[in-house]
């Protein structure tokens, strides 16, 4: 998926990429990544998680807007 | 620098894991086969910027999550190419009907995503957020291919330029991509 992210923004369409595993995702270097702690098979969020699955877009959508460079990162907090 | 001007590098190195991997395939063991995987090392940083408001601008969503329409594509093959067959993407509308959705895809579990498609199709919550005006606009139709793509070469080169006269053709200004 990072390679088809960074074809499309050699074409000149932003792309942010969403990851619960970016041990894969990181070494074919996405221009925007956002690194979440979901699980395999719900990486927008939990199955009716309406809420969390919104938050998954919304930081999408915000790295768009908001990366200032190359290989910017949101990634979620380590749980405490 | 395109990703493709750097394959001639990678391609002999893919021949001779192909050849290592394909027993360790046959014998069932995927992990000693991907552990000496040649991934693909890119060059660039490619990076441009959103010319409007996400407000404004038209969104394309792409997904691996492997779903096909029953009745109306060919099934996914579900297990990894090795050869040099293009990988081949379905267009699902915004508006699918989801008990008409299937998952060929075999590397992950089907049962997020066969309670609630938006697990990783977040087509329901793409029009939310158009409707109360977080988004300008969606692609009617979704981008959706498989993961797994050990010849990255054939995806560079024929499948990618698909996936981006798709949505040029859509007017698409930004991409969210979801994986599986």
């Amino acid at each position: 998926m990072s390679l088809v992210a960074r074809g499309l923004e050699f074409a000149g369409i932003p792309t942010a990429l969403v990851s619960v595993m970016p041990m894969l995702s990181t070494p074919a270097r996405p221009p925007r990544q956002l690194i979440r702690r979901l699980n395999i098979g719900a990486t927008v969020g939990r199955p009716n998680d309406v809420g969390g699955q919104k938050e998954t877009l919304r930081r999408l959508v915000g790295l768009i807007e908001s990366a200032e460079g190359f290989g910017a990162v949101d990634k979620d907090a380590k749980p405490e | 620098m395109p990703d493709a001007a750097t394959l001639a590098d990678w391609r002999p190195k893919f021949q001779n894991w192909t050849r290592e991997a394909m027993p360790l395939l046959q014998k069932g063991k995927p992990k000693d086969a991907f552990a000496i995987y040649p991934w693909y090392q890119t060059e660039g940083d490619p990076f441009v910027r959103i010319t409007k408001p996400a407000t404004e601008a038209r969104f394309g969503l792409v997904t691996t999550g492997g779903y096909s329409i029953e009745g109306l594509h060919e099934p996914f093959t579900g297990l990894p190419d090795f050869g040099g067959t293009p990988p081949d993407f379905h267009l699902i509308g915004l508006d699918v009907d989801p008990a008409t959705l299937r998952i060929d895809h075999m590397g992950y579990d089907h049962r997020f995503a066969k309670e609630d498609h938006n697990a990783n199709l977040p087509t329901d919550r793409l029009k939310e957020m158009v409707d109360n005006g977080e988004l300008g606009s969606v692609a009617e139709e979704t981008v959706v291919l498989m993961g797994l793509v050990p010849n990255v070469e054939p995806l560079i080169n024929e499948t990618i330029p698909r996936i981006v006269e798709r949505f040029r053709s859509d007017s698409v200004e930004a991409a969210l991509l979801v994986p599986s």
